[in-house]
């Protein structure tokens, strides 16, 4: 709950002031063309430019961007596994038969899927991981706003926004206010106080938003947020590198389709 | 809980997707009606979605692909309908992918109709049904809340086996797995997550009962009964 969230990052990152669009045409082609892929190959591609443009263009500290992998890629390890003993094949190496409904087996071909898999959700989370560093949340209620989402939905996550943060403050103050007078020290303890927490935090940050709306309404807000429209001019080296980055990646995609691990 | 980005394959990630944009569109109209209604629902509206993301970022590994967690969308469903939940839901779903690399964006539809739809769907279904008998007002919330979120695994586990049915017996025999695996930890969760919500309905009954009143989100003699008792 208190792990620093990728936000803080990508305040500070080093492709900060690139073209919000372009930023997210990276991240959105490279998902597209991890769905579209069907090798390994072109998701484990597009993982290793993202994670280096990461790295290297953003400036974002190689061993934070591991821990983020770390949860992922133990997650996608374990569900592929599931993956690899239920989907079967035809060149069967070993196999199990515990009840009448349920075969567990380990062939050449549920391996090869279970690869595949796995690539795609490592590519993926990448492309996910590389929107979520370098795009702040504020520039994407600009793009949101362009895209024509109604107004309601755009105020009501500038509203959740703003109240996470609220939200997280107030918590990390009142459990640690909780803790110190032993308000964990058993599991019934810790559930009333887990209550008492989320419920004091509810009002709290309630009450906090009722200010902020009458603040805003003390201003003329009139159930519409403004937001400066500004993002960075798309310049034409990070143009033709996104463009290239795509077209490689997409030439990878046809290429190597047919192309299995074992 | 959250599917992973990349899990699903392009055609279901669409699929789920089509299935969600429809609920969505719909919640929206009815969250503009909310709100010009009364302006005062935009706060708390923010508050309960801030408290789903917290709630459902608190993440306990499991082996399908996802992770176990609880949802809290029990409560916001209670207050203003499935429909205006889904698309809180979608926000939320939309930061976490966003803040926590949790979840994604491709995977958004199947995430929104599992936590954002079914789940909340299925605690007001409850609520709906227990709302005008004598059933205890706090074991309402305990059971919509705790459904809710058992909802919310059961539609996952039937989302990842379609999308990856066993070769024996097909979708069924993945989807015993894939619940069968989930089971271990979400049940014990759902109870707590239903305890800890309807411990937190009772401190607003006590504190700020007037929201509650206001929305008519349970009869007032119950809440007067509720707050004499306490």
């Amino acid at each position: 709950m208190y792990e620093e969230l990728l936000e803080d990052i990508a305040q500070t990152n080093g492709l900060r002031e690139v073209n919000t669009y372009l930023k997210l045409v990276t991240g959105l082609g490279a998902i597209l063309l991890c769905l579209l892929s069907t090798s390994f190959i072109a998701p484990l591609f597009i993982a290793v430019l993202l994670s280096g443009a990461i790295i290297l263009l953003a400036r974002v500290e190689a061993r934070t961007y591991a821990e983020l992998f770390i949860v992922p890629f133990w997650f996608a390890a374990m569900s592929v596994l599931v993956i690899i003993l239920l989907s079967g094949g035809s060149e069967v190496y070993w196999s199990w038969n515990p009840f009448s409904w349920l075969s567990i087996s380990i062939s050449r071909e549920s391996l090869n899927e279970g690869i595949f898999v796995f690539c795609r959700v490592i590519g993926g989370m990448s492309a996910l991981i590389f929107i979520a560093l370098t795009t702040p949340m504020t520039d994407l209620f600009i793009v949101m706003r362009r895209c024509r989402i109604p107004d309601a939905v755009l105020d009501l996550t500038m509203m959740i926004y703003r109240t996470i943060f609220m939200i997280m403050h107030l918590l990390v103050q009142t459990y640690q206010a909780q803790v110190m007078r032993l308000g964990y020290s058993s599991f019934r303890e810790s559930i009333v106080s887990f209550s008492t927490l989320c419920g004091s935090v509810f009002i709290a940050s309630w009450d906090a938003g009722e200010d902020l709306v009458r603040a805003m309404d003390a201003r003329c807000y009139a159930g519409k947020f403004a937001l400066l429209g500004e993002t960075g001019p798309a310049n034409c080296y990070s143009l033709a590198a996104v463009g290239l980055f795509l077209l490689v990646s997409s030439v990878i995609v046809v290429i190597t389709r047919n192309i299995v691990m074992i | 809980m959250h599917i992973m980005e990349g899990f699903l394959p392009l055609q279901w990630a669409v699929f789920w997707w089509l299935i969600a944009l429809p609920c969505l569109v719909y919640g929206v109209y009815r969250l503009k009606k909310v709100m010009d209604a009364d302006r005062e629902a935009l706060p708390l509206l923010g508050v309960t979605g801030g408290f789903i993301f917290i709630l459902s970022s608190l993440k306990l590994p499991s082996v399908t692909g996802s992770c176990s967690h609880p949802t809290g969308t029990g409560l916001s469903a209670i207050c203003f309908g499935p429909w205006i939940t889904s698309v809180v839901c979608a926000i939320v779903l939309l930061f976490q992918a966003l803040f926590l690399a949790h979840g994604g964006l491709s995977v958004l539809g199947a995430n929104v109709v599992s936590m954002g739809i079914v789940g909340p769907l299925a605690g007001y279904a409850v609520y709906r049904a227990l709302r005008e008998t004598r059933v205890n007002m706090f074991l309402t919330v305990f059971l919509a809340c705790a459904l809710a979120d058992m909802f919310t695994y059961i539609t996952t586990s039937l989302e990842l086996a379609l999308a990856y049915p066993a070769e024996v017996e097909g979708v069924g025999s993945s989807f015993v797995l894939f619940m069968g695996i989930f089971a271990i930890t979400q049940v014990p969760l759902a109870i707590v997550e239903g305890v800890v919500l309807a411990l937190v309905f009772k401190y607003i009954v006590q504190l700020k009962p007037d929201i509650l009143l206001r929305m008519n989100v349970f009869p007032e003699e119950k809440i007067n009964a509720a707050r004499d008792d306490t």
